[in-house]
């Protein structure tokens, strides 16, 4: 099975074409969202850290810059920084790469017209490049699930799984994210390892994060992670409840435990290390090269991100038909209309293809694209 | 015949509710007809498909969740009233 996708020089195939213009320490956010109101064809993303030692930012950006969706880069430094600007070139290996430095540029104005023009050469360069056949397996594919309910572990998280298990059995790459939500489930994600050191490695994962979590809450408010709201909702242990989480991640064998923000070498499922708070988890897949991110949410998250097409996955039809465009997909038909979990697995298979060739997903169309990014370990 | 709860996997002893069903109404999961809710249960709840014994591990997503501390009836409402987490040490596989 292939899908039609933008071929880069290491050999990955992007389903976006990009032009990123980056933020090397937040001192230049100014030229970079000036750049990004005269040219709005152009992912712009801005950064509040950047002139201290930041050893979990520039690894994020610089998985962004080598993202298969990103064509070309444009680069924003201050100066008296340090290296940044610089790292991030050289780290650019598969795509043209420039850097301005907004002392040395001639200032924000100089930097600006100087940035714009190099921008729109991008953008025209990349304009005249044509999609090519590439396989489905080498698509890599996030999961990712936000402002759930008590229906998301019915409905659209086991479709999402359905999915999961559709795109492993086609080649390509799916990552689990989300670590505080596998709490409770280390011993049933231990017997998914597909050797007995990644079942181990997959456990201590999630039994370390447990620890950290009680180490700096305390074991009252730890124990809190299944909420008053969730036993509402029908939950009774903190087990079901990230059971509902990880039901996303199909029935396939873990090959890989990365760590965040870190590039998958095996295909099939992968788990990485990424918070529960959506928006640094996807930044987790997306420096991972995720060039799609499968979303699930029940009270109706709008996020999207920075030059990644994410699929909106609604549990319930209520909330998908009193979001429509915001929503991708409505797995509450399966509650409605007597649809299959399966059917809506392929439906959500189906549309990523789609969107693989270039059909715009609601978030990409409301330009909903926060960006953010874990800057040292996190808890929640 | 439109379902009011859904099962997610074939081991599973309890299904869940997709709206509230009222004491005596009739079950239907998966599109098949079972048997009649022994009381009400809310929407997102678990109902037990079949007699679950105290001490006996309920499944949901073909794993275990928690284990029975009472005797559960078919067409039961099963939530922490009636069972409690699975103690760490047990062997659950």
């Amino acid at each position: 099975m292939e899908f039609l996708g933008y071929k880069r020089k290491d050999g990955a195939s992007g389903v976006r074409n990009h032009v990123l213009v980056v933020s090397a320490v937040a001192c230049a956010n100014g030229v970079v969202e000036a750049i990004g109101r005269a040219l709005p064809e152009v992912v712009a993303i801005s950064r509040t850290y950047g002139c201290s030692y930041d050893p979990v930012g520039l690894p994020v950006l610089a998985g962004m810059i080598n993202n298969p969706n990103v064509g070309a880069v444009l680069i924003i430094g201050l100066g008296c920084e340090g290296p940044n600007s610089e790292r991030l070139v050289q780290s650019a290996q598969s795509k043209p790469a420039e850097a301005l430095i907004i002392q040395k540029d001639g200032g924000s104005t100089a930097t600006t017209a100087k940035g714009i023009e190099i921008a729109t050469r991008f953008l025209k360069e990349l304009h005249a490049q044509e999609r090519e056949p590439a396989p489905v397996s080498e698509l890599v594919v996030g999961l990712e699930c936000g402002g759930s309910d008590a229906f998301s572990g019915m409905t659209a998280n086991p479709a999402v799984g359905a999915t999961a298990d559709r795109l492993v059995n086609q080649g390509a790459t799916v990552i689990l994210g989300e670590t505080t939500e596998m709490i409770g489930t280390a011993h049933i994600l231990k017997r998914r390892g597909a050797t007995p050191e990644l079942g181990e490695q997959v456990e201590r994962l999630v039994n370390e994060h447990e620890k950290r979590i009680r180490a700096i809450l305390g074991d009252e408010v730890a124990g809190m992670v299944i909420a008053p709201g969730n036993i509402d909702g029908g939950l009774s242990s903190i087990t079901e409840k990230s059971l509902g989480c990880i039901t996303k991640a199909g029935t396939t064998p873990i090959n890989e435990v990365l760590k965040y923000a870190s590039s998958p070498s095996k295909c099939g499922l992968v788990v990485m290390d990424t918070p529960g708070y959506d928006i640094d988890s996807m930044a987790g897949f997306a420096a991972g090269g995720a060039q799609i991110i499968i979303f699930t949410t029940g009270r109706g998250s709008t996020a999207g991100f920075p030059a990644i097409p994410v699929i909106k996955v609604a549990s319930n039809s209520e909330m998908y038909h009193n979001m429509p465009g915001d929503m991708d997909i409505n797995a509450g038909s399966i509650m409605d209309d007597g649809r299959t979990i399966d059917q809506v697995g392929q439906e959500i298979f189906d549309l990523a293809l789609r969107v693989a060739n270039g059909q715009q997903t609601y978030a990409e169309i409301n330009r909903s694209a926060p960006f953010g990014y874990i800057t040292g370990e996190f808890v929640l | 015949m439109k379902s009011n709860a859904l099962k997610v996997n074939q081991n599973d002893n309890v299904a869940v509710a997709t709206e509230p069903i009222r004491k005596g109404s009739p079950v239907v999961v998966n599109g098949e007809r079972l048997y009649d809710a022994a009381e009400d249960i809310g929407a997102s709840h678990k109902i037990a498909l079949a007699a679950i014994a105290a001490g006996e591990k309920v499944f949901r997503y073909g794993e275990p969740i928690v284990e029975a501390t009472k005797a559960i009836g078919q067409g039961e409402w099963v939530h922490v009233h009636n069972t409690r987490p699975i103690p760490p040490d047990s062997d659950s596989a």
